[in-house]
């Protein structure tokens, strides 16, 4: 157990999602194990004696955008809500808990809220989320609320600009110097077409850590496949990107053989966009800019109410297409495949981008950057053109 | 939740039946189903479960009746003829939401009627019917007698005859399984009871349903396993034999081997092709997992395949099919039932033939020639045999299709589980095999105590709304809670409910241990210690470290709070439950 400890406060670290030294990690055995920062892994111990559950990280956000978005909620609000699909789906709501709310017992206020969500934020604590079933579940919880967090706040700042005292600062510190560049240069790709079944493990156990270390995606957020003749490569459902080793299932299109039941829930969108495209590989990922810009709609007078899943058109974003569809068994797999074909990527409704290779990862991996360095440029010419337009009218 | 709810006692010795109140607080402590259930069978835990004062409990959970998703499912609570342990298992179909429709949450049958008779329930009231043309007769024929009285569960000759492993079996072709509850209630004398209400459950906060309803749905939509394309909406249970066969954990010859190369031709897919399988489902359930030949008749599930195939050396699916129908109409558990002819099988050195099981089930039901000796179980025939080893049981119940030197988590849960050796309690493939709600490493035993129970309290809360296992490869605790806050209108979590599933827990394991269970009956059997599976193809399946397993138990034991030999410490547990 403590070497999963270990692990998972490694892994929070290489990922860039939590100040350096302040996470704290605790877990439950027959005994009680507990790790990092002081005041922190104290905390996690206190709120983990109170639940059934396996584990708790408890840990100081990167960036202070889940404190912003706590401190700029109406002042009755218990919770935020999500607003990309994927962690909307899956936390429904983050609570939320003020400074004054949490008492001078903050272990109690959090278990409570805790018995009956993934995560929470804390005022002056940071981000504490559960693991009832592993550790590995925590540490997924952390990076959802952290995720689900950093979409919201991109999306509430460029609706409603910077309204708290140093706000402005911040975020400006996060643009220049927080924000990793993005580029596939350096990466070396195999060049396709690979047949040989260990060759393309290997490939996509690269690839796959590749889109992690690059910044790209956060670590659990995406999917990946390679085609053989009639056979797909995918990465298993609820497997990280950068650890994919013995986590790709080879999945026969023609469904001869239901081993796949364990594969990505994307499968059936991997296939089709195979069957609609002729691609070799596919890669899929959450760029957290792409996401946001995704549910950037200009459209007048709309009558959908569910955007995500029920909106029946194609909008662009320059070159890139822009679709609809809810994950898995929802409409993805539909409108994915017709509009990848062509510019070899697409953007799903708060989602996440879809990138094809013709013949290797290279095209995709590159696809994909090119994506999301496109909507970051565009997310902060909007953000840029607010500023002008507020202080116009000042 | 209206905390008004009504059981039915039936005491089939006078005829004399009355509806009563449920205690509220009974309601609120254990939920229904399962729990309430358990919670029911208090003072007479310790009666034999052939005992005409021995009730048998049918319940339904608080969710039942409305549209919440895979919650329209029965348990049957009693003390099992096979295992001797407190006994639940829970069944789909329409009975549980007919029964709710009459005005009822639960029945309670006990005492035994000189003659056999049918249980009649309507909104309207309920009545003994005389059953003696229906005594002898199968499943199949009983439900069609019975059709216009709406849902049926029925018992069958094996139910008749007292097999230890007989079931209960629904009308839509559903089972009240594995622990032989069947006998049970045919002890009594009862041949069937049958529900028709028409009246509607109430949604306190329509709202707060409405919304989790749909937060429960859009993770079905998001799970592989459940509507992949390759999952169990799609190809039923049957889905796992191809992930069975490729983790190298498919029980084969009585568990020698974990591998079987005639498996393909009971696949999902294969059972597709060759049968036309079309999707059924429970009421309400949108997953609908059942499947349904062309012709009509129900097709088998996962284990059943796995069991009547590999485990007995066969590969030839249609008589497969055959022995699963067989067993429906029979009302004989297929898990039990294979299980046991194939510790048969390999005690006299030769797997029975796809020809000879066909006969011998009827044999068993009829307890007639070796079925007689065949009815008592695989524990029974072994050591009757001499070869006790060859039992591949936990507390008497048959391993089913998990093997467990392929999943350490699923051997510590075979080991703890409270009914026997039973793969639905902690369930822990959901995380070691299908990666639900996130993986885990299926060769390890860390942290798996702390698992096993977390998953034992959570799945007996599970078994109490009475909600579907399935649904937890996508939802969880955290949309069920707000279910059943919407449905009943008082607040409800995640962990609250898992500490009513502690509660329990406990209740079964205290009555367990009333009835003389004790560590040394929390083991598998030790051919898994001692012989290594059929590794291959990069995975190795090596026997299962005993010195890891104990400790991994002992830990389990403290988890608990129980002491290092599985005992309690606290002898007044039971009394001061509500």
């Amino acid at each position: 157990m403590r070497s999963l400890i270990a692990k998972y406060a490694e892994k929070l670290h290489r990922d860039r999602s939590v100040v350096p030294g302040r996470v704290g990690i605790a877990a439950q055995d027959d005994v009680m194990l507990c790790e990092g920062a002081p005041d922190l892994s104290r905390l996690a111990a206190d709120v983990l004696s109170r639940l059934s559950c396996l584990g708790i990280v408890a840990a100081s956000p990167s960036l202070p955008f889940a404190s912003y978005l706590l401190r700029r909620a109406n002042a009755d609000a218990k919770s935020i809500v999500p607003l990309d699909t994927e962690t909307r789906t899956f936390l429904h709501d983050i609570p939320i808990v003020r400074r004054e709310e949490l008492g001078g017992d903050p272990a109690y206020a959090i278990a409570a809220l805790l018995s009956n969500r993934k995560g929470v934020i804390a005022e002056g604590v940071g981000i504490v989320a559960s693991g009832p079933v592993t550790l590995e579940q925590a540490y997924i919880h952390y990076s959802s609320v952290y995720h689900a967090a950093f979409v919201k706040y991109l999306l509430d700042a460029l609706r409603d600009g910077f309204v708290l005292p140093g706000e402005e600062e911040a975020f400006r510190e996060f643009r220049e110097t927080s924000l990793q560049p993005l580029s596939a240069e350096g990466l070396s790709f195999r060049a396709g077409p690979l047949d040989d079944p260990e060759e393309v493990l290997a490939e996509i156990r690269a690839v796959g850590r590749y889109t992690v270390e690059r910044g790209l995606v956060d670590s659990f957020f995406g999917n990946i496949s390679w085609r053989v003749g009639g056979t797909i490569f995918i990465s298993q459902t609820a497997a990280s990107l950068d650890g994919l080793a013995g986590c790709i299932d080879p999945v026969p299109m023609d469904n001869r053989s239901t081993t796949g039941i364990t594969a990505s829930s994307e499968l059936l969108a991997h296939r089709r966009i195979y069957e609609a495209t002729g691609a070799r590989a596919i890669l899929h990922g959450h760029p957290k800019f792409s996401v946001a810009m995704s549910m950037l709609c200009e459209e007048k007078d709309c009558p959908v109410k569910d955007c995500w899943k029920d909106c029946p058109n194609v909008r662009m974003l320059g070159d890139i297409p822009v679709v609809a569809g809810e994950i898995g068994a929802g409409g993805l797999a539909v409108r994915v495949p017709p509009v990848i074909g062509g510019p070899g990527k697409a953007i799903v409704y708060g989602h996440g981008v879809f990138s094809i290779g013709r013949t290797g990862f290279e095209e995709a991996f590159r696809s994909m950057v090119d994506v999301e360095n496109r909507c970051r440029e565009e997310y902060f010419r909007r953000l840029d053109a607010r500023a002008r337009r507020q202080s116009k009218s000042e | 939740m209206s905390l008004r709810q009504y059981i039915l006692v039936v005491d089939l010795a006078s005829g004399r039946m009355r509806r009563e109140e449920i205690p509220p607080e009974l309601l609120r402590a254990y939920l229904g189903g399962r729990g309430l259930g358990v919670r029911l069978l208090r003072d007479r835990h310790t009666f034999s479960p052939f005992d005409p004062a021995m009730p048998v409990i049918f319940a339904v959970g608080p969710l039942c009746g409305t549209p919440a998703p895979t919650s329209a499912r029965l348990s049957v609570v009693s003390r099992s003829p096979l295992t001797g342990t407190v006994y639940d298992c829970s069944a789909g179909g329409r009975f549980a939401w007919r029964l709710r429709a009459a005005g009822l949450f639960a029945i309670r049958v006990e005492g035994k009627s000189t003659r056999p008779v049918v249980l009649a329930v309507t909104s309207a009231g309920e009545e003994l019917l005389p059953a003696d043309g229906l005594w002898g007769k199968s499943v199949g024929e009983t439900v069609r007698a019975l059709s216009d009285r709406g849902s049926v569960a029925a018992i069958g000759p094996a139910g008749e005859n007292g097999v230890l492993y007989s079931n209960i079996m629904m009308g839509e072709g559903n089972a009240v399984g594995r622990g032989g509850l069947g006998a049970v209630l045919g002890a009594k004398n009862p041949k069937a009871v049958t529900v028709d209400g028409d009246r509607p459950v109430p949604v306190a906060d329509r709202e707060r349903f409405d919304r989790a309803r749909a937060d429960v749905l859009r993770l079905f939509r998001a799970s592989p396993v459940i509507f992949g394309e390759l999952g169990i909406s799609e190809y039923g249970t049957p889905a796992l034999v191809d992930l069975m066969r490729q983790r190298r954990m498919a029980p084969t010859e009585n568990f020698r081997r974990t591998v079987f190369d005639g498996s393909p031709a009971y696949s999902g897919p294969a059972i597709r092709a060759a049968y036309g399988a079309k999707k059924e489902g429970c009421f309400g359930c949108p997953i609908r997992c059942k499947k349904r030949a062309s012709d009509g008749r129900a097709l088998p599930e996962y284990e059943t395949v796995s069991h009547f195939g590999a485990l007995n050396g066969i590969a030839d699916l249609h008589a497969i099919v055959r022995s699963n129908d067989a067993c429906n109409d029979l009302g004989m558990d297929t898990i039990s039932a294979a299980a046991t002819l194939s510790a048969w099988g390999e005690a006299r050195g030769r797997f029975p033939s796809p020809e000879e099981i066909g006969p011998l089930l009827h044999d068993i039901a009829l307890r007639r020639g070796e079925g007689e000796l065949l009815a008592e179980g695989s524990r029974r025939v072994a050591e009757t045999l001499g070869k006790p080893e060859l039992s591949m049981s936990v507390k008497s119940l048959e391993l089913p299709a998990y093997d467990p030197r392929g999943a350490y988590g699923m051997a510590l849960a075979y080991a703890t589980s409270n009914r026997g050796g039973c793969h639905l309690r902690a369930y822990p493939i959901s995380h070691e095999i299908l990666r639900k709600p996130v993986a885990s490493d299926r060769f390890s035993f860390s942290g798996k105590a702390r698992m096993i129970k977390i998953a034992e309290d959570a799945n007996a809360a599970v078994d109490s709304l009475v909600a579907c296992k399935f649904a937890f490869f996508g939802a969880s605790l955290e949309e069920y809670a707000e279910l059943l806050s919407g449905v009943t209108g008082e607040p409800h979590t995640p962990q609250g409910l898992k500490e009513i599933g502690e509660r329990i827990w406990l209740t079964e394991r205290s009555y367990n241990a009333r009835n003389g269970f004790t560590r040394a009956d929390d083991d598998l059997p030790a051919r898994f210690f001692a012989e290594a599976g059929s590794g291959g193809e990069g995975i190795d399946v090596p026997p299962i470290d005993r010195a890891r397993f104990v400790e991994e138990l002992t830990k389990y034991y403290r988890i608990r709070g129980l002491r290092d030999d599985g005992s309690s410490p606290d002898d007044g547990f039971l009394e001061r439950q509500p």
